[in-house]
């Protein structure tokens, strides 16, 4: 399965000096990659790991990051001390989308009601005005850490930087843990799993739980990177994108979902010249990896080095 | 205020035949493959735009188009079923609903470079008209579009119960082994049924390209109600998705004038997970054979 | 150990050099050349609002004919184009391209509002000129300093729709029907004060949102509450259903448009004269009826130099061109009064000199100060009279002209 600790330490690493190579532009799509890998690894958690089709991803983003913002915003306080709520918030949001799921809403009708989820959030931000600034959105003051005032994009690729690798090894240790090996019962066969004696219900909560943390903890970020909320930010188009990310990357795979936010932060960026093709051009990425490439891109670095082979379950 | 009730029904009922023909054309593709069209609402824009092509820029007669528009759709359908889905088949879930949401996406990109920058109309078919009936007024527009879905679903239950080809259908609603053991090209009959509900819902979006101005988005949130009408009338039902559509068009009237119109929006996901909590199954739950 | 510790150490102290790093600051002259001007044009070339690219491209074509002429002291402009599909995190990073990496000299656009307020404090910190047509007001109130309204913001047009509803004698209750978003709050707001200022009353407040196929519900809820007049801040496809369904359950008030659908379409998709006469009226920001008068020479402007791609499918350009062309109107004009040795601050000054200035395009003329960078505030309405003409109106029943 894998080889050692080593992949961890180095990658950071050797991200330290990156900021000394990247104007502000390219700097600030870095910073939004760091954002989306959170965002990814935590619906990667239950879509990939877990099996369930849950489409409530977006709802778990927003509500991270609104109650990061609105924690700076109302109460005064700094960025870092609203990411810890903002991840428990998601994690809340995880549990209460769990609901359905538990009680054996599974497929398809799973995947139409967490998206009802996700709308009838941002149905909340735009009605909730007092608090959410509705339509018109919320701007956050300027994040901070510890006094050191993040300002330029060097500060905050170093913030974003070590709350990632934390989100990732954390849910790296989640998934090699008893625990994730539940995760690959269930996926594989959920009947055979509850009839093995595994208490599948407690583990599809902690495991919507867990990925709305990881994604609440995205949303503080993307609260920090962007500063100015809208509910119009966190609509079905944002969804598909979210999608597009773990499936291009690979599904149930933290390589997979890390490659998958870089591409598809990235690559619009290149396709800037032909504006319009976009959706066009997005749908057919989609496409074409879904038959060509169905276990994403992680696994054509896979067969280049079984570092990259980090799926927790065989297909 | 209970004045407005009847208008309400009634103007519900006229949206509700939308729906309902939608979550029809949903249902007729799921009924075939078990998979969701996540993308149907964008085949249903393409639909609306093949006959505005058809009308304003070939000058089309409006009863050709329609049919015409139908048919393009048909082939699109099934041609996607086979080319796209058809390979992945027996593959994860989320593989296969991504793949039908992508290609609608794609659709909707198409329809985005080629008319993005407009907001197009079709020109009236007929004069438009209003009558009124007691406290109720409906306009032909109303009648137009009841009739169409009314004549489709007809023909959908002649088709069914009656014809031999129809048989022929219901045999591989029940059990697609059994058909294929019998010699029935079961790869066929999901490109088939896969393009007649792409047909159906591009009649649906030439109705609606009767009453309302187009935009590439026109399908997002019908593609939305479809849902919830499927999943209140029951899922895999045909009859439950007429009535379910129907009902859902007449909750969004009268909620949205009796309590707040901010409602009407959220009248979809609202029903679909009250329902899906409290009563999985909807109105009709899943019936193993086939009947409208 | 030892090996792991250096790493770390050097790691650290290059996380230090950076983090301690100033960045460069643009100059203020940035963009500019002897020979050319590069302009940033901001908006969303892509996704659902793809269809208010109308904009971006009236302005561009007026550079174009700027540079047909031979530019400005013989430096011609450079456009360079950035879409941000109406999208904050996206919008950040066209700002920055723009800015940053091909270093433009200044921004025309209208970002939508919320990309607008996201990249506010980063164009207020570098100080790079904008100009937009976006319509909530809060980007320039309060005035940054780089920041400039040339068009008529959301304040403006919602007094115009309230002012004119309530010119017509007697008229005290009126109904608003909105999009649950922050453009057509942007209009219904500043509406409301002023219906409220006027001792008027607002009975309904609607819900109607984007994609809907009727407004049974809203035009009946207009029809329970006797309301005299309506204002319908919504894009076009939904001002259209809510003109039929309002005609069609028998509610004949005036009903008044916001600038987020285009006159004449409107009233050619209603298609049903009875709905729209002395019924339908949208505050008017132009001179002259589209493509006649002071505004046939843009009209001419737009079909000259702008391609296939960036006008309609019916090749006549909509009001969104003829609304988005003063912000290079009167970018030109400032760069013009700035003189040859062009800087930002010496543009900021000429576009605060700017007093009762004529762009020919809007019906008010443009007055920018220091404490005021919104332009224009001004508006008539248009309408359909009695006999089915095209007019614009004054106030209720006082034709212009």
């Amino acid at each position: 399965m894998r080889v050692g600790r080593r992949p961890y330490w180095l990658i950071p690493l050797l991200l330290l000096p990156v900021p000394l190579f990247l104007d502000q532009y390219q700097q600030y799509v870095a910073n939004l990659i760091l954002v989306y890998v959170p965002v990814a690894v935590g619906f990667n958690v239950v879509v990939g790991n877990l099996g369930l089709l849950a489409f409530s991803n977006v709802a778990f983003f927003g509500i991270g990051a609104y109650t990061a913002g609105i924690l700076m915003l109302k109460l005064g306080l700094p960025w870092w001390v609203t990411v810890l709520p903002a991840g428990i918030m998601g994690g809340i949001a995880g549990a209460t989308a769990a609901v359905p799921a538990l009680r054996g809403v599974r497929l398809f009708y799973l995947a139409i009601m967490t998206l009802a989820f996700g709308e009838l959030m941002r149905w909340v931000y735009i009605r909730w005005e007092p608090v959410t600034g509705g339509s018109f959105g919320m701007s956050v003051p300027e994040p901070s850490v510890l006094g050191w005032a993040l300002d330029v994009e060097a500060r905050k690729f170093y913030a974003f930087l070590v709350l990632v690798v934390l989100m990732i090894v954390l849910t790296d240790r989640l998934l090699r843990s008893r625990f994730g090996r539940a995760f690959v019962a269930i996926k594989g066969n959920e009947e055979a799993a509850a009839a093995m004696g595994i208490p599948t219900d407690r583990y599809i909560l902690l495991g919507f739980a867990w990925g709305g943390f990881v994604v609440g903890i995205g949303g503080s970020m993307y609260a920090a990177l962007v500063g100015h909320l809208s509910p119009s930010s966190f609509d079905l188009t944002e969804l598909i994108l979210q999608f597009a990310i773990i499936i291009v990357g690979g599904l149930g795979s933290l390589v997979g979902s890390v490659l998958g936010a870089a591409l598809l932060t990235a690559a619009p960026e290149f396709f800037r010249d032909l504006p319009g093709f976009e959706e066009l051009l997005f749908a057919v990425l989609i496409i074409v990896v879904i038959l060509f490439l169905p276990r994403g891109l992680a696994s054509l670095l896979g067969r280049v080095h079984p570092v990259f082979n980090d799926r927790y379950f065989r297909e | 205020m209970l004045s407005f009730l009847p208008q309400l029904v009634v103007s519900g009922i006229a949206t509700g035949m939308l729906y309902a023909l939608m979550a029809l054309s949903m249902t007729v593709g799921y009924r075939a493959t078990t998979v969701v069209n996540f993308g149907h609402g964008d085949m249903l824009m393409i639909g609306a735009y093949a006959s505005y092509v058809l009308v304003a820029g070939i000058g089309l007669p409006f009863g050709p188009a329609i049919v015409l528009a139908a048919a393009l759709l048909f082939l699109l359908g099934a041609a996607a079923q086979r080319l796209l889905m058809q390979p992945i088949i027996g593959g994860p879930h989320l593989s296969l609903a991504m793949m039908a949401l992508a290609v609608g996406y794609a659709l909707r990109g198409v329809a985005r470079i080629e008319w993005g920058n407009d907001v197009l109309k079709l020109p009236r078919a007929y004069s438009s008209g209003v009558f009124v009936l007691g406290p109720v007024v409906v306009t032909t527009d109303d009648l137009v579009i009841s009739g169409v879905v009314l004549v489709l679903l007809a023909a959908l239950f002649l088709v069914f119960n009656v014809t031999a080809v129809g048989k022929v259908i219901q045999a591989v609603f029940q059990t697609q082994r059994g058909a294929a053991l019998v010699g029935i090209n079961v790869k066929a009959f999901h490109a088939t049924m896969w393009g007649a509900g792409a047909a159906l819902g591009a009649i649906g979006g030439v109705l609606m390209a009767l009453i309302v101005p187009l935009t590439p988005d026109i399908g997002v949130a019908t593609l939305v109600r479809g849902f919830a009408a499927m999943t209140l009338g029951g899922f895999g039902s045909l009859q439950g998705a007429v009535i379910g559509g129907l009902l859902l068009g007449i909750m969004e009237k009268v909620l949205g004038f009796y309590v707040s119109t901010v409602f009407i929006d959220i009248t979809a996901y609202l029903v679909t997970i009250l329902v899906l909590l409290i009563r999985p199954k909807g109105l009709f739950g899943q019936h193993a054979t086939l009947r409208i | 150990m030892n090996h792991a510790g250096r790493l770390t150490s050097t790691a650290a102290a290059l996380v230090l050099l950076v983090a301690m790093a100033p960045v460069a600051r643009a100059d203020n002259t940035q963009g500019i050349t002897a020979s050319s001007i590069k302009i940033g044009n901001l908006g969303p070339f892509s996704g659902e609002s793809a269809v208010f690219n109308p904009l971006n491209y009236g302005p561009e074509a007026y550079l174009r004919y700027i540079n047909d002429q031979g530019g400005i002291n013989g430096r011609k402009f450079e456009t360079i184009f950035a879409d941000d599909a109406c999208n904050e995190a996206k919008g950040i990073a066209a700002a920055k391209k723009l800015i940053y990496e091909d270093k433009v000299f200044m921004i025309i656009g209208h970002p939508c509002s919320g990309v607008a307020m996201a990249i506010k404090p980063m164009v207020d910190k570098e100080g790079v000129p904008w100009v937009g047509l976006s319509a909530n007001p809060k980007i320039t109130n309060p005035v940054t300093p780089s920041m400039f309204h040339v068009g008529y913001t959301g304040i403006a047009s919602g007094e115009a729709m309230a002012g004119f509803a309530l010119s017509n004698p007697g008229v005290k209750k009126i109904a608003l029907v909105q999009h649950s978003n922050d453009w057509a709050h942007g209009y219904c707001e500043p509406a409301t004060a002023i219906i409220k200022k006027n001792g008027g009353e607002v009975v309904v407040d609607a819900a109607l949102e984007r994609g809907s196929t009727d407004a049974t519900a809203q035009a009946l809820q207009v029809k329970a509450s006797g309301a005299q007049a309506v204002m319908g801040c919504l894009y076009q496809p939904e001002l259209v259903v809510l003109l039929r369904d309002l005609h069609k359950f028998g509610v004949n008030v005036p009903v008044l448009g916001a600038l987020g659908a285009d006159f004449e379409q409107t009233v050619a998709q209603v298609n049903d004269a009875d709905a729209v006469k002395q019924i339908f009226f949208q505050p008017y920001q132009f001179k002259s009826p589209l493509g006649q008068g002071s505004l046939k020479q843009f009209h001419d402007m737009f079909l000259k130099y702008l391609t296939k791609d960036e006008l309609p499918k019916s090749g006549e350009p909509t009001n969104f061109y003829y609304f988005g062309v003063p912000a290079a109107i009167v970018t030109v004009e400032a760069i013009k009064r700035a003189g040859p040795d062009l800087t930002r601050e010496k543009w900021i000054a000429a576009m605060e000199s700017l007093n009762k200035w004529d762009t020919g395009v809007f019906a008010d003329t443009e007055t920018i100060t220091h404490d005021n960078h919104d332009g224009v505030h001004l508006m008539y309405a248009v309408g359909v009279s009695a006999e089915g003409k095209e007019t614009v109106y004054k106030s209720w029943g006082k034709p212009a002209e």
